[in-house]
C-alpha cells in the first residue's frame, strides 16, 4: 500500500512556517499595533518636529530655521506668561482632583442607600462632552448673568458678586476649577477601584491591633491604593497639561492672556495666525514634561509587572 | 422679507444672460456632473443663510453641478479652512475672514476676471474690498461684504444723563460716559478675547488718535505719542464702564445691552435686529426698541475711523472644479442675487462696491440708515500699511485688545502697555519678514 503525499504549495508553506515559528508569530501578532502606532503617533510626531524646525506657514512650506522658533519663544512675554499659567493650571487642577477625588472615593466606598446610582451620577462631569460642561460653567461665570453672583447677592453675602472671568487671577482659578471638576470623577472612580481591591482582613487585623480610622487610612489604605493613585495622578497631569477645550470655551485665553495655556496658544499661533512652525514649536515645549512623566510611568508599570 | 429674497431660476438665468457677469457659455455644459463643496458659517441673519442655500440649489439645477454646502460654527470654520489649505483636500470654496487671503494667498485661485466683471457691474470696488482680497495685484479672494459696527445706544438713558445725541468727539464720549455712569447706566466696550468685537471696538480708538500699528511701508510704528494718547483716553473712560468688559467675548456685549445692564456698546446691527424681532411679542423689548438708536464712531484728533469684519469667498487652488468655483461666484455677484441678499441682511453685511450707494439695497428702517455711512470709513488692521500676515497675526494674538486692557485694569501703566505691545509687534514683524 503506498501513501500519497499531496505537496503543500510554497506560499502556504511559508505561512505555516510563520505561524509555527514562535518568534515570527510574535512579530506577526504585534505588527498591527506597531503599524497603528507608527501611523497615528510616530508619523504625526515626526511631522510636528519637522514643522517646528521651519518657518512654515499653512500656505508656504518655509525653510529650515533650526531652533529659532524655540529661541524666539523664550524671548516672548506671552509665551512665558503662558508657560507659567500652564504650570499653575496643571498643578492646581491636579491638586484639587487629588483631594476631591480621594475624598469622593472614600465616601463612595462606604455602604449607603442608592450607592450604585450615586456612583454612576458622580461620573457625569467626566462623561458630559467638554464643550457642554464648559458652556454650563460659562453661564455660571458670565460677566452679565452669573448665577453664582445672583446667589451670593440674593443671599446677602455680597453686594455685586465676583468678577469671575474679569479678574486675571480669578479667571485662572475658574478655568482650573472647571478642569478639576471635569477630572475629579476619573480620579475618584480609579481610586475607588483600588480601595475595593483591599482585603477586609487587613482592616479587621489593624482594628484588633488598636488602630483608629486615621491610622487605618495611613498604614493600610494609602500604601495599598498608592499604585493606582499614582497612575491616575500621572494621567491627570498629562491630560491637564495638554488641555484645550475648557480654556478655549471659557475665556479664549483672556483676559490679557491670564488664562492662556500652551495648547490654546499653540492653536492661536498655528491655526488662527497660520504660523504652523511656531505653533508646532509651542506644542512641542510640552514634550519634556510629558516625556518624563510617561517614561517614569512606563518604568513603574514594568517594575510592577516583573514583581 | 420673504418677498425680497425670493430668487427664481428664471430671474437668475435671465440676469446671468444679460449682465456683464454672465457665465461663459462653456460652463453650462462643462459643469454637468461636476461637484462643488462650499464651506460656510452661520450668518446671524438667518435669511441670508437661506438665500445662499437657495442660490446653490438654483445654480445646481441650472448647470447640473452637484453643489453641497457644509456649515460650521465660526471657530470651527476657520479650523476647517486651515486644514484644507494644509492638506489640499476638502472643499472648493469657503466663506472666510479677510485675513485668510493674505495668509493663504499662494493656495488660492486667481479670480481677477470675476472681480473685474463684478466691479464693472456695480460701479467699482471700494478700497476696503480691494484691501481684503488683492495680493500682488491679483484678486485671490472676492469680498462678500463688510459688517459695519456702529455704536448702539439707549436714547432714553442718554437723555436722562443730559445727552441729546450720540457724542461726536472722543472728548464728548468720555464726558457722556461719566454722566451715564453717575446715573447708573454705564456704557461698555469689549476688552476681552472676542474675535469680532475685540477688533471692531479697539482699532478705531487707536486710529482716531493718530496711532498706527504700521506705516505705509509696513514698518512698526505703534510706539508713538498718539498711541499713548489713545491708551490714556481708554484708561480714563474704562472707569465708567459696566464691570466685566475685559472678559467680554463676542456675545457678551449683546447680552449686557439687551438685559439693560449697559446703555451703549459697539456692535453690528444684530442687537437692534434681535430687539426688533422680539418686540413683536415682548412689551419690554418693544419699549426698548423705541429707545434705541445707532451712532457713528466719534471723531478723534486724526479723524473718524472704524474697523469691521469682512467676509470673503476663498477659492481654494486645490479645487478640482475651478470652473465651477467661478460659475458660482458669478451667480453670487449677479444682479438677480446680490442686491436682494444685501437688502435681506438689512445692512448686516454690505458689499464693498462704490455703486451700491445708488442701489435699492438699504433698509427702510430709519434707525439702520447710519450703516450706509459707516460702510465708507472702514480700515483694515495694519492701517496705514497694507494688510499683511503680520497684521493678521497681531489680530489673532489680541495684541491691540490686550494693550488697552492692560492699561485700563492697571496691570501696566499706559506707557508700559504700549511698550509691551510694541515689542510684540516688533517680534511678529521680524518673524514675518525673515
Amino acid at each position: 500500500m503506498s501513501a500519497t503525499v499531496t505537496p503543500v504549495p510554497t506560499r502556504r508553506r511559508g505561512l505555516v512556517w510563520l505561524i509555527d515559528n514562535e518568534r515570527s508569530l510574535g512579530y506577526l501578532l504585534v505588527a498591527p499595533v506597531v503599524i497603528l502606532m507608527l501611523g497615528l503617533v510616530a508619523y504625526p510626531f515626526c511631522v510636528a518636529v519637522g514643522y517646528a524646525l521651519t518657518d512654515r506657514t499653512l500656505a508656504d512650506p518655509g525653510v529650515f530655521v533650526g531652533l529659532d522658533n524655540f529661541i524666539d519663544l523664550f524671548d516672548n512675554q506671552i509665551y512665558l506668561q503662558t508657560l507659567r499659567n500652564t504650570v499653575i493650571f496643571t498643578a492646581g487642577s491636579v491638586a484639587m482632583r487629588l483631594v476631591f477625588g480621594v475624598g469622593l472615593a472614600l465616601l463612595l466606598n462606604e455602604h449607603f442607600r442608592f450607592r450604585r446610582l450615586i456612583r454612576s451620577a458622580v461620573l457625569l462631569p467626566w462623561i458630559v462632552p467638554t464643550v457642554l460642561g464648559t458652556m454650563a460653567w460659562l453661564w455660571m461665570f458670565n460677566p452679565n448673568f452669573s448665577v453664582l453672583n445672583w446667589m451670593l447677592v440674593h443671599a446677602g453675602l455680597m453686594k455685586d458678586g465676583f468678577n469671575w472671568l474679569t479678574n486675571p487671577d480669578l479667571a485662572l482659578f475658574c478655568v482650573t476649577l472647571v478642569n478639576a471638576w471635569r477630572g475629579t470623577p476619573f480620579m475618584a472612580i480609579t481610586v475607588l477601584a483600588g480601595l475595593q481591591a483591599i482585603p477586609q482582613d487587613l482592616y479587621d487585623a489593624s482594628a484588633i491591633d488598636g488602630a483608629n480610622k486615621l491610622q487605618r487610612f495611613r498604614f493600610v489604605t494609602l500604601p495599598l491604593v498608592m499604585p493606582v493613585l499614582l497612575t491616575a495622578l500621572v494621567l491627570s497631569i498629562i491630560w491637564t497639561f495638554s488641555d484645550f477645550g475648557i480654556v478655549y470655551g471659557l475665556t479664549k485665553g483672556g483676559p490679557m492672556n491670564a488664562t492662556q495655556v500652551l495648547a490654546t496658544l499653540s492653536f492661536q499661533q498655528g491655526l488662527a495666525a497660520g504660523n504652523i512652525g511656531e505653533g508646532a514649536a509651542i506644542s512641542l515645549t510640552m514634550l519634556p514634561v510629558l516625556l518624563i512623566l510617561i517614561i517614569w510611568q512606563l518604568r513603574r508599570i514594568r517594575r510592577s509587572t516583573v514583581a | 422679507m420673504t418677498a425680497n429674497r425670493s430668487l427664481t431660476r428664471r430671474a437668475l438665468i435671465a440676469t446671468a444672460a444679460s449682465a456683464p457677469l454672465a457665465a461663459p457659455a462653456i460652463a453650462q455644459n462643462a459643469l454637468k456632473g461636476t461637484k462643488l463643496t462650499i464651506l460656510a458659517g452661520n450668518w446671524y441673519v438667518p435669511a441670508c443663510n437661506t438665500m445662499l442655500d437657495e442660490l446653490a440649489a438654483e445654480v445646481g439645477k441650472d448647470t447640473g453641478m452637484e453643489i453641497r454646502i457644509e456649515r460650521f460654527a465660526d471657530a470651527e470654520l476657520a479650523t476647517k479652512t486651515a486644514s484644507i489649505i494644509g492638506t489640499g483636500r476638502g472643499a472648493d470654496l469657503a466663506v472666510a475672514d479677510e485675513f485668510t487671503t493674505f495668509l493663504y494667498a499662494s493656495k488660492l485661485n486667481d479670480v481677477t476676471d470675476v472681480a473685474d466683471e463684478a466691479g464693472k457691474n456695480y460701479g467699482g470696488w471700494q478700497q476696503a474690498g480691494k484691501d481684503a482680497c488683492v495680493v500682488g495685484g491679483r484678486w485671490k479672494s472676492l469680498c462678500i461684504g463688510q459688517a459695519p459696527a456702529a455704536w448702539v445706544y439707549r436714547t432714553d438713558q442718554f437723555k436722562a444723563a443730559g445727552i441729546d445725541k450720540f457724542p461726536d468727539t472722543f472728548a464728548d464720549l468720555l464726558k457722556g460716559a461719566k454722566a451715564l455712569h453717575a446715573k447708573g447706566t454705564p456704557i461698555g466696550m469689549t476688552l476681552g478675547h472676542a474675535g469680532g468685537d475685540g477688533r471692531s471696538t479697539n482699532y478705531p480708538v487707536l486710529w482716531a488718535f493718530g496711532g498706527k500699528e504700521f506705516d505705509k511701508d509696513g514698518k512698526v510704528t505703534l510706539n508713538s505719542p498718539e498711541t499713548l494718547q489713545a491708551i490714556e483716553w481708554y484708561k480714563e473712560i474704562y472707569q465708567y464702564f459696566v464691570p466685566g468688559t475685559t472678559a467680554w467675548l463676542d456675545p457678551d456685549n449683546n447680552q449686557a445691552f439687551l438685559s439693560g445692564k449697559c446703555s451703549a456698546t459697539v456692535n453690528v446691527n444684530t442687537i437692534y435686529l434681535s430687539t426688533r424681532t422680539a418686540a413683536a411679542t415682548d412689551a419690554a423689548k418693544k419699549e426698548m426698541l423705541g429707545n434705541m438708536d445707532h451712532g457713528l464712531w466719534p471723531r478723534g484728533p486724526a479723524g473718524r475711523f472704524a474697523n469691521y469684519n469682512i467676509n470673503v469667498w476663498l477659492p481654494f487652488a486645490s479645487s478640482a472644479n475651478p470652473a465651477g468655483q467661478k460659475h458660482f461666484l458669478r451667480a453670487w455677484y449677479s444682479r438677480a442675487f446680490l442686491p436682494k441678499w444685501t437688502k435681506t441682511g438689512q445692512s448686516y453685511f454690505i458689499p464693498t462696491f462704490a455703486g451700491f450707494d445708488k442701489e435699492d439695497v438699504w433698509p427702510e428702517d430709519p434707525k439702520l440708515k447710519i450703516f450706509r455711512e459707516l460702510n465708507k470709513i472702514n480700515r483694515l488692521p495694519g492701517y496705514s500699511g497694507p494688510p499683511t500676515p503680520a497684521a493678521a497675526e497681531a489680530v489673532a494674538k489680541f495684541v491691540m485688545v490686550d494693550m488697552f486692557a492692560k492699561a485700563c485694569t492697571g496691570q501696566l501703566t499706559p506707557k508700559a502697555a504700549m511698550d509691551w505691545a510694541s515689542k510684540e509687534y516688533d517680534q511678529i514683524a521680524k518673524k514675518r519678514r525673515a
